[in-house]
């Protein structure tokens, strides 16, 4: 019992030691500040003189900020499949990697708001999408559907957070008065009675059984505002689970990376271990093996009836213009990661790092490919207009507030992950009674 | 001998060539009276800037802008800026026929504008050359006496018919040999009745009348009747007479459809969606609730 009490003890002290920045922290943050200052600047001319100081024309009038847009939104979507799938089917080993996957979820679905404003050219008539929405639009169940996503994320990330926040307001003694006063607020009047501790179990588990459709739904509607149109490359009965798939798969390598770091950082060896790799590894094949399957239905289907426009299309993807990127994003962020994934070596954490980055350059780079080459490709001939209006290239303003939105991410992701214990504390313990008491 | 003669007929077929280039690709014939036909009203700043509001909704399309040489070029004949030497060679008389009839993808634009517009545009393109001087105006037409026009649908031999006098100081006499045009009102435009015709001696053209026209849900037709007389000028106006069949047209945006308003929408849309919605949303004010009463607890406790 006294050992066990000691183990806990150490736990608790190990998790709650990153809360303290540190000296890398602070040079990591104003990098991250002085960088989103750039874009802010960027965004500000944008603002000013308008979305013609992008590379979008009146052709291409979906460019990078779609793509990210796409990007971000399936990247949220890991937050579902960890802490609602892996949850509710009882694997124990993804308990301490929930809340990674949670912040993820809730910083990229947050940002994925962001990024369509930003795609608008007058952002002061945001309100006109509620005042005026159609119910009949796609448009509005995604800003519908985004919306709940978002809460629901939230909701799942703070509530099994309220333990460990009274853990935290008792515990960091060295921390600032107010930061402290913030925890014991957001901690509820947390007591550990067991009528609190039913509650907390039976709401996370309402909202893990509930955000899967929310999740699912999401994605596909993302999907929708593609597939609804009868454009080549986006007239597709399958872009649904396409979309979702290649959800998982980005998500999942946007956790490796984030384990990876917090590991190494905050010094978390003894909970984010090898095995912890070892399973995500497992996890980003078989996910990345079902979006292969899609990806070869997606393509190879319209390939072998290379309907007249379609064929337009495709041909540009295998050897035109965009040959090398969707070769290269098919084979260095999808095959060859299968391959390497394989093998035991492969999913240690180094080059489990090394192969999501792969992995997540080349789901960045797909949803610019989903989204760009369709939209040079319209069925109405173009005629008697400039030359950049035929064929769209991201301006360097147009890039930098995209990188903002990443470099955004970040910092949300930073500062939740510093300021919250990223491992689950009260839960560790928890677990391990529950298991002494089977 | 023989050599001449070959030589003849290559001339001659040469100058043939010529000419029929000269005729289908350029050369656009006006009849002589109308190519002195001249405008009724004094070309001003003012008819100037109608005419270019005209001309920006019904000619700028293809012409472009006058001066700025962006006429379409992927046309053939290639529409000529209106600035260029090529159309202010013209009369003014040529241009009005021009605009008026029409020729291969040039449209006709009788049955569209009005003669005032097609002046006012006239006065528009002349406002680009700074050479021209307008000829004496038409004072003829703008002094002429009222014309009152009647029109009258004859059941028996199924056919319109119209009547134009003009009022002299005592008596009233028949405008004779005026040009005549019916027009019926539809959804996009006028379409022509019969063909156009000239008023006999009593001032009377007969048009006859197509059967089964769908009118309105009573059966009423919009009538409009266009005369031109180069004595009186232009002459129009419209009658709404009983001689269509009564038709029922449900509006597009009647019934409720994917691509109407939100208030028309498709019942099984809104029900899905607010469904769907209110679904998710009751368990996420559920949940809220819980931790309402966990604050609770906490407090108890205390």
């Amino acid at each position: 019992m006294d050992n066990n009490k000691n183990l806990y003890e150490n736990a608790v002290s190990d998790l709650l030691k990153p809360i303290y920045p540190n000296r890398l922290f602070k040079i990591w943050m104003a990098f991250l500040i002085v960088a989103l200052g750039v874009c802010v600047y960027a965004y500000t001319i944008q603002l000013r003189d308008g979305l013609g100081v992008t590379g979008m024309r009146d052709y291409v009038s979906w460019g990078m900020y779609i793509a990210n847009f796409v990007f971000f939104v399936a990247t949220s979507l890991v937050g579902m499949l960890i802490s609602a799938v892996l949850g509710l089917t009882g694997a124990k080993w993804s308990a301490p990697i929930a809340r990674i996957a949670e912040i993820i979820a809730l910083a990229f679905a947050a940002v994925a708001g962001l990024v369509i404003i930003v795609d608008m050219g007058r952002p002061d008539r945001l309100l006109y999408v509620f005042t005026h929405g159609r119910v009949q639009s796609p448009i509005i169940w995604d800003v519908t559907v985004v919306t709940t996503y978002v809460v629901i994320s939230a909701l799942l990330l703070y509530i099994p957070l309220i333990p460990d926040l009274k853990i935290c307001s008792e515990r960091l003694d060295k921390a600032p008065k107010f930061q402290r006063r913030i925890f014991k607020i957001l901690s509820l009047g947390w007591t550990g009675s067991d009528e609190q501790i039913s509650l907390i179990k039976k709401c996370t588990r309402v909202l893990a059984i509930l955000i899967i459709p929310v999740a699912l739904g999401i994605h596909t509607v993302t999907s929708w505002l593609f597939a609804v149109t009868v454009r080549p490359g986006w007239d597709s009965t399958i872009f649904g689970p396409y979309f979702v798939t290649g959800a998982f798969v980005s998500g999942c390598s946007a956790v490796i990376i984030a384990m990876y770091f917090f590991r190494k950082n905050y010094k978390l060896k003894d909970y984010i271990t090898d095995m912890h790799f070892d399973k995500m590894g497992k996890l980003l094949v078989l996910l990345s093996l079902v979006y292969l399957y899609f990806n070869i239905n997606e393509f190879l289907v319209p390939w072998y009836k290379l309907k007249k426009f379609d064929a337009v299309h495709l041909q540009e993807m295998f050897y035109g213009r965009y040959a090398i990127l969707f070769w290269g994003t098919q084979l260095l962020g999808l095959i060859l990661p299968i391959i390497l994934l394989l093998f035991r070596k492969m999913r240690r954490p180094s080059p489990a790092l090394v192969i999501s980055l792969f992995v997540i350059a080349g789901a960045w780079l797909k949803r610019y490919l989903i989204v760009v080459p369709t939209m040079e490709h319209p069925f109405l001939p173009i005629q008697n207009v400039p030359e950049n209006f035929k064929f769209y290239s991201p301006t360097l303003i147009e890039t930098t507030i995209t990188a903002g939105t990443i470099i955004l991410t970040l910092l949300i992701i930073t500062i939740l992950s510093k300021f919250l214990p990223i491992i689950p504390i009260w839960e560790t313990k928890h677990n391990q009674n529950e298991s002494k008491e089977d | 001998m023989q050599r001449k003669s070959t030589f003849k007929i290559f001339v001659l077929f040469t100058i043939v060539l010529v000419n029929t280039g000269f005729l289908f690709g350029q050369n656009w014939v006006v009849p002589a009276e109308k190519k002195a036909k001249a405008s009724p009203f004094l070309f001003t700043e003012v008819t100037s800037k109608q005419g270019e509001a005209v001309y920006t909704k019904n000619c700028q399309s293809c012409h472009g802008n006058p001066g700025k040489d962006n006429a379409l070029k992927s046309l053939t004949p290639q529409p000529p800026d209106p600035a260029a030497d090529k159309m202010q060679k013209n009369t003014d008389g040529e241009i009005f026929y021009k605009i008026s009839e029409g020729k291969a993808i040039m449209p006709s634009f009788k049955n569209i504008l009005s003669e005032t517009d097609r002046w006012d545009i006239i006065s528009y393109i002349r406002s680009f050359n700074k050479s021209y001087t307008q000829a004496a105006i038409n004072t003829n037409a703008s002094t002429s006496s009222p014309v009152k026009i009647r029109v009258k649908f004859d059941s028996i031999t199924k056919k319109l018919i119209f009547s134009a006098k003009k009022a002299t100081k005592k008596d009233s006499v028949p405008v004779v040999d005026a040009e005549t045009e019916i027009f019926v009102m539809r959804y996009f435009g006028n379409m022509q009745l019969d063909s156009s015709q000239q008023t006999n001696d009593s001032g009377i053209v007969a048009f006859s009348i197509p059967e089964k026209l769908p009118g309105d849900s009573t059966g009423f037709l919009k009538i409009i009747v266009k005369m031109n007389d180069d004595a009186t000028g232009e002459k129009s106006d419209t009658f709404k007479l009983k001689i269509g069949v009564p038709t029922i047209v449900p509006g597009l945006t009647a019934n409720r459809a994917m691509w109407n308003v939100v208030s028309k929408s498709p019942v099984w849309l809104l029900a899905t969606y607010f469904s769907i919605l209110l679904g998710v949303w009751v368990f996420l004010i559920y949940v809220i609730t819980r931790l309402v009463k966990l604050k609770k607890l906490g407090k108890e406790t205390k």
